[in-house]
């Protein structure tokens, strides 16, 4: 029995030591429990679970500057032995190591960033993300502003359009569509300020701005010097549709359109060189010159229709002097002339209405047109009073129809003409006492 | 035996009971429970017979695919019982950031392929086995592309030799020569299809196509038509060429996810060409990614929507097939 009882022992004994064998690991080990039983039982020498290991390894980390891995190892050790002051302390060194050495980092990425250095800054905001994986502002500017955005923001203006934001922007009203499509706004809306809107950026390839001008400056020079204006026109209007300033291909365009004026005003065709010469620049060489020189030569020939009592044809072509040059006073004075003249004309051929509704449209204070106004109208009164005797002599002759008639007469040239308005009615009555007599 | 001898035996008998039953959590190296302790950060455990790091990571991780993290931390390809290891519960290393470099993921492109004879476009069957059969031996970890655009976007760490496999245009030689490889590697891929192509003549199926989205393959959007993005045809306005890329980039995405009822969210630029305006298009309707063509690997930083993919020619040999291969990108970080 006492064998039996001994066995028991022992195997009690060999129990509770098998029981501490490996003790460190069980879900419900407290740290402290669990760096008890540790005490109690190391681990094996070089086992990752000695404290020692762990703390090894951290200063391994750190000597190759993998401080979150030493940091790591570290925070297992402290774990594994968590009153051992030298722990904690080296915890508190690498975090502070770690923020010193990242911040440095991030502070060097800025300044390359400022100097528009993005490797070397993009080599600094990695290195700050190393040393602090939790670096927000590092990884900020990698993964946002080192990364080209496809479209600006921007915020809109008082009195702002979309249009006006499309011209300013692509510098073509039309692309507005672009607009309201990438910030989801109805086609008619209206841009408000303070929002900010995406505007994609346009490639060269794509963008109305895409122009080669230098290229295309070169080609207009060639163009010119070959007088093939048209062409140096067209290459110019798209160079500055997108740089309106730009002073070469302004000086270009003056030019062409200076040279194919000049051509067609040799060519007698003033006012195709009119057209041309008022597209350059004023000021440009000699343009303002040779415009008045285009204009007199069409003056004169409006001047020598008049001459010839061509009347219409001089004021048609007076007129499209005028379309050219508005303030030219000759020629209004011409077109005045040319109307009195054609009145007087009309006056001499006795056409008194036409003179008057042909002078109609001229100044009441024009002299000549109202004489001839004067004359028309004294020349149509006496017509009128001739109408109205001839009728009070067939009235006389009891011819009481025919002195109606003259009467009327009377009344379509002198709409007031009191007395052939009371002689028709007198008339008219004294017709109808004759048909109820008869 | 005595009645007193009894009731010592008894206690004893009950004492060893009550120390079993105290030590039975700790239990023996091998025994039949777990000796392992959670931290916040951290498990500190021995691995027990049957483990495996698909095992623990399932247990520990919640994805049985990240047990390259635990070998990776460990310094260890193979367990064995009793074995003491480490496991990180979250990611150290989210950008592949080291002193001397970071981590880069190659993406690779094959287009077409061919029995016996390769040429510029076509890789020939045995030069693809010989690839696929090297990434395998040589520990490269072939990757989804969700897997790399969560490293991109700086949530998840990745294996140290991480590669992505992709196939563009839909060559009905993918299907017939690619994939049976692919799977015997257990290797996965996307497959890159431009619609108006599927069902012709030497392209992939609608019904290949929906048994390789079963398989798990991943089938994404490589436009409609296969214009390029980039650029104005000949007398088309700026207006027809908006609407076309938008159609070009809409109705494939929506075609892909009607018929396959899974997400269309990565782009291949047809020619690998694109502009900021495609790029603006893609981010207003909701794709994540797009890729290019270029032999700059990818990195956690890259332009999302200007990813690199090296393209692999029919010409290449297995020399040339590994230049492409870079997985980190040497760089002083300190």
């Amino acid at each position: 029995m006492k064998k039996l009882i001994n066995i028991f022992s022992l195997f009690i004994v060999l129990s509770f030591f098998q029981g501490f064998a490996d003790p460190v690991f069980s879900f419900e080990d407290s740290g402290d429990k669990f760096a008890k039983n540790f005490s109690e039982k190391p681990p094996e020498a070089g086992s990752i679970f000695q404290p020692s290991f762990c703390l090894n390894k951290s200063k391994a980390f750190e000597r190759m500057d993998e401080l979150q891995l030493a940091l790591f190892y570290m925070k297992i050790a402290n774990t594994l032995s968590p009153d051992d002051p030298e722990v904690s302390e080296k915890i508190i060194n690498l975090k502070s190591k770690i923020n010193i050495k990242s911040g440095d980092a991030f502070q060097k990425g800025k300044i390359f960033y400022q100097q528009n250095k993005f490797e070397e800054a993009r080599i600094q905001f990695l290195t700050a993300l190393r040393y602090k994986p939790d670096h927000t502002d590092a990884l900020d500017y990698l993964k946002n502003k080192l990364i080209p955005k496809p479209y600006m923001l921007y915020s809109p203006k008082k009195d702002d359009s979309l249009k006006s934001i499309s011209e300013k922007f692509y510098r073509d009203p039309g692309f507005e569509f672009l607009i309201t499509y990438f910030n989801d706004l109805k086609p008619n809306a209206e841009p408000v300020p303070g929002q900010s809107l995406k505007l994609p950026i346009l490639d060269p390839e794509l963008s109305p701005a895409a122009v080669d001008i230098p290229k295309k400056i070169t080609a207009a020079k060639g163009l010119l010097e070959k007088k093939r204006y048209q062409e140096v026109i067209g290459i110019t209007d798209k160079i500055l549709k997108n740089d309106h300033s730009n002073k070469v291909a302004i000086e270009l365009r003056n030019e062409a359109f200076y040279q194919t004026g000049m051509e067609l005003s040799r060519q007698e065709k003033n006012f195709e060189a009119l057209t041309m010469f008022n597209k350059v620049t004023p000021g440009y060489k000699s343009v303002d010159k040779v415009i008045q020189k285009a204009i007199h030569k069409e003056f004169l020939k409006a001047e020598l229709l008049l001459k010839e009592n061509k009347y219409e044809e001089s004021i048609h072509l007076a007129e499209r002097i005028l379309s050219h040059d508005p303030s030219n006073m000759a020629t209004q004075n011409l077109i005045t002339t040319a109307y009195c003249q054609q009145g007087r004309s009309l006056l001499i051929r006795k056409k008194y209405d036409e003179a008057l509704k042909i002078l109609g449209d001229l100044d009441p204070a024009n002299d000549c047109a109202n004489k001839i106004r004067s004359a028309a109208q004294k020349a149509i009164n006496v017509q009128a009073e001739s109408h109205y005797l001839n009728g009070v002599k067939y009235f006389l002759n009891e011819d009481l129809q025919n002195a109606i008639k003259e009467w009327e007469k009377t009344l379509e040239l002198n709409p007031s003409h009191e007395k052939a308005k009371i002689n028709i009615k007198n008339a008219k009555s004294l017709l109808e006492k004759l048909k109820k007599v008869n | 035996m005595s009645k007193p001898a009894n009731g010592i035996l008894l206690k004893l008998l009950l004492l060893n009971l009550f120390f079993l039953a105290a030590c039975s959590t700790y239990g023996p190296m091998f025994g039949k429970h777990r000796q392992s302790r959670v931290f916040e950060d951290f498990v500190l455990l021995k691995t027990m017979p049957g483990d495996t790091f698909s095992s623990l990571a399932s247990t520990y991780l919640k994805d049985p695919n990240k047990g390259w993290m635990i070998a990776d931390f460990n310094g260890i390809k193979t367990l064995s019982p009793g074995q003491e290891l480490i496991i990180p519960l979250s990611p150290l290393d989210r950008g592949g950031l080291k002193a001397d470099g970071y981590q880069t993921i190659p993406i690779l492109v094959y287009y077409n392929f061919s029995d016996s004879r390769s040429d510029k476009m076509s890789v020939s069957k045995d030069d693809f086995e010989t690839q696929m059969n090297y990434l395998n031996l040589n520990g490269y970890h072939v990757i989804s592309l969700d897997q790399l655009l969560n490293f991109i976007d700086y949530k998840e760490q990745l294996p140290e030799k991480s590669i992505v496999i992709t196939f563009d245009d839909a060559w009905g030689s993918i299907y017939d020569i690619a994939v049976p490889i692919l799977i015997k590697h257990g290797f996965t891929a996307t497959f890159f299809i431009y619609t108006d192509f599927i069902g012709g003549g030497k392209a992939i199926s609608w019904d290949q196509i929906k048994q390789l989205s079963q398989q798990g393959f991943d089938i994404q959007c490589q436009t409609k038509t296969h214009r390029n993005l980039a650029v104005l045809k000949k007398n088309e306005s700026f207006k027809e060429y908006f609407n076309s890329v938008e159609t070009e980039i809409m109705y494939p995405k929506k075609l892909i996810e009607k018929t396959l009822d899974k997400d269309c969210k990565y782009l291949a630029y047809p020619y690998g060409e694109t502009n900021n305006l495609v790029i603006a298009m893609l981010k207003k309707h909701g794709y994540r990614a797009a890729f290019t063509i270029g032999r700059k690997p990818a990195s956690f930083f890259v332009d999302k929507f200007r990813i690199n993919r090296s393209v692999i020619y029919g010409s290449y040999d297995i020399e040339q097939f590994k230049k492409e291969l870079s997985a980190f990108q040497k760089s002083e970080l300190k």
